[in-house]
């Protein structure tokens, strides 16, 4: 019956149309297919559709210290956020609840703030895309870090080893004809995948190595900024940086677990930074 | 519509609201546990204190949060040097292991040395095992005293090896026998 319905429709349209009838088969298969595509649009409009999805979200206030962690569920409509974990993260915040704490500044990956822990593994919010609806996220601070509150944590640490590798350019001898200090496109090539970090600790946090001696081992975010300095052709003291590292803590608890290439949200490889300061450092000393 | 979506999304779902948390344990224990058949049991793993192993201490900051991290004084024993040998008996150990299966037999003093690098290999493993789970800090009588039982065990093992090697058929015949007995 539906099928007479059709082709009536589908010689009317044609009659309307004026297409001749020795063309009719073209027609026929033409009408029918406009035909259900008009039919499947006249059903539910896409706006009223809900896409609910649940986020587990790791929840502390120092406030309360007698009161254990807990994961808190919210729930929200995907069809209206944006496409990144971040933005769930916001819209939790402004229109849920306004107590949820997280850092946050660039939303385009390049200030480092909104590492956390997102379904396992590190990376920046704002560079992880929301998964399938039906799939509960689950999201931690970054993995053992202490706390300030819900899912920002303390980076003092981090910060004060970063000194320790006095992070900027030395030099014994100053320029040659008094301009700035040149290098070769060669020279400038060999820190291309070093000066891209921007230190969000993605990578130390999820070292084991760090997990356990993060009070005198590095880590691989640091170690790989120290590398950047080392590896620079303008640098004057390699061979301090590296005798920075001759003792047992600073640099050889790494023991090659890769664990830092696999998460950094920024597609850096600070397992091989740190194999190659390995490596400089057995040939030369 | 902004506010229309306020109302209809149901504002926490899981709020903890004071009267749910009747028991700070159990509320904790059911947030951080998938749903499982055997839930109680996981849940009193992770919330009894009992079970508590080694726990993490309070933060410590040296100095104030300016200053640098302490830089260890320069020692290449326990730095490159220490790496350079690890990764050289490492590497002698592929030749050392496959000469008595190329050759058939070996000379007793080719079989000291692959015993003796054998030796030495697992003693800078479990070296750095100990070093990594016994931070001086926290632990510092546990890891000397696990840094002398190991250094004892790896003499003894030497001795053994020796007496083994003088008085007895050496490692690789040894192993031979065992694989075909």
């Amino acid at each position: 019956m539906s099928l007479s319905f059709v082709s009536q429709q589908c010689l009317r349209q044609s009659a309307v149309m004026g297409v001749a009838a020795v063309g009719g088969i073209r027609a026929l298969a033409g009408g029918v297919r406009h035909l259900a595509s008009v039919a499947s649009t006249e059903g539910v409009p896409k706006q009223e559709q809900k896409r609910m999805k649940k986020f587990e979200i790791y929840r502390w206030n120092p406030d309360t210290p007698e009161k254990k962690p807990e994961m808190q569920t919210y729930e929200i409509d995907l069809n209206k956020t944006g496409p990144m974990v971040l933005d769930a993260l916001i819209r939790i915040k402004n229109e849920i609840d306004p107590t949820l704490t997280f850092r946050r500044s660039c939303r385009e990956g390049i200030c480092g703030s909104c590492a956390m822990n997102i379904e396992g593994g590190n990376t920046l919010a704002c560079l992880c895309r929301i998964s399938d609806a039906d799939k509960v996220t689950r999201i931690y601070p970054l993995p053992h870090t202490y706390v300030v509150k819900d899912l920002v944590p303390d980076m003092t640490q981090f910060y004060k080893q970063y000194k320790s590798i006095k992070p900027y350019l030395q030099r014994k001898t100053p320029s040659p004809d008094g301009r700035e200090f040149r290098q070769s496109p060669e020279e400038r090539k060999k820190l291309d995948g070093l000066y891209e970090c921007i230190l969000c600790a993605c990578c130390s946090t999820s070292c084991p190595s760090y997990w356990w001696n993060s009070q005198e081992y590095l880590g691989p975010a640091i170690l790989l900024q120290s590398y950047r300095w080392i590896a620079d052709s303008r640098d004057e003291f390699k061979a301090e940086r590296k005798q920075a590292f001759e003792n047992e803590m600073s640099l050889y608890r790494c023991h090659t677990i890769m664990n830092c290439t696999r998460t950094c949200p920024k597609g850096l490889n600070p397992g091989l930074a740190i194999a190659q300061i390995k490596k400089e450092m057995a040939l030369s000393s | 519509m902004a506010s229309a979506f306020k109302t209809c999304v149901p504002r926490l779902v899981a709020r903890s609201s004071p009267a749910s948390l009747s028991g700070i344990t159990a509320s904790a224990a059911r947030s951080f546990v998938r749903p499982s058949p055997i839930q109680t049991r996981v849940a009193a793993f992770h919330a009894s204190k009992n079970l508590n192993i080694l726990p993490v201490g309070p933060q410590v900051i040296q100095g104030t949060v300016n200053d640098a991290a302490p830089v260890p004084p320069p020692n290449p024993t326990h730095g490159s040097f220490h790496w350079d040998f690890e990764r050289l008996v490492a590497i002698g150990l592929i030749p050392l292991t496959i000469a008595p299966f190329a050759a058939g037999s070996v000379h007793p003093v080719m079989d000291a040395v692959l015993g003796a690098s054998l030796v030495i290999h697992s003693h800078i493993g479990f070296q750095a095992c100990v070093i990594d789970y016994f931070p001086k800090r926290q632990y510092g009588t546990l890891r000397k005293a696990a840094t002398w039982a190991l250094n004892g065990a790896t003499l003894l093992v030497l001795y053994g090896l020796y007496e083994y090697e003088t008085n007895d058929v050496g490692i690789t015949e040894g192993i031979k026998r065992v694989w075909t007995a």
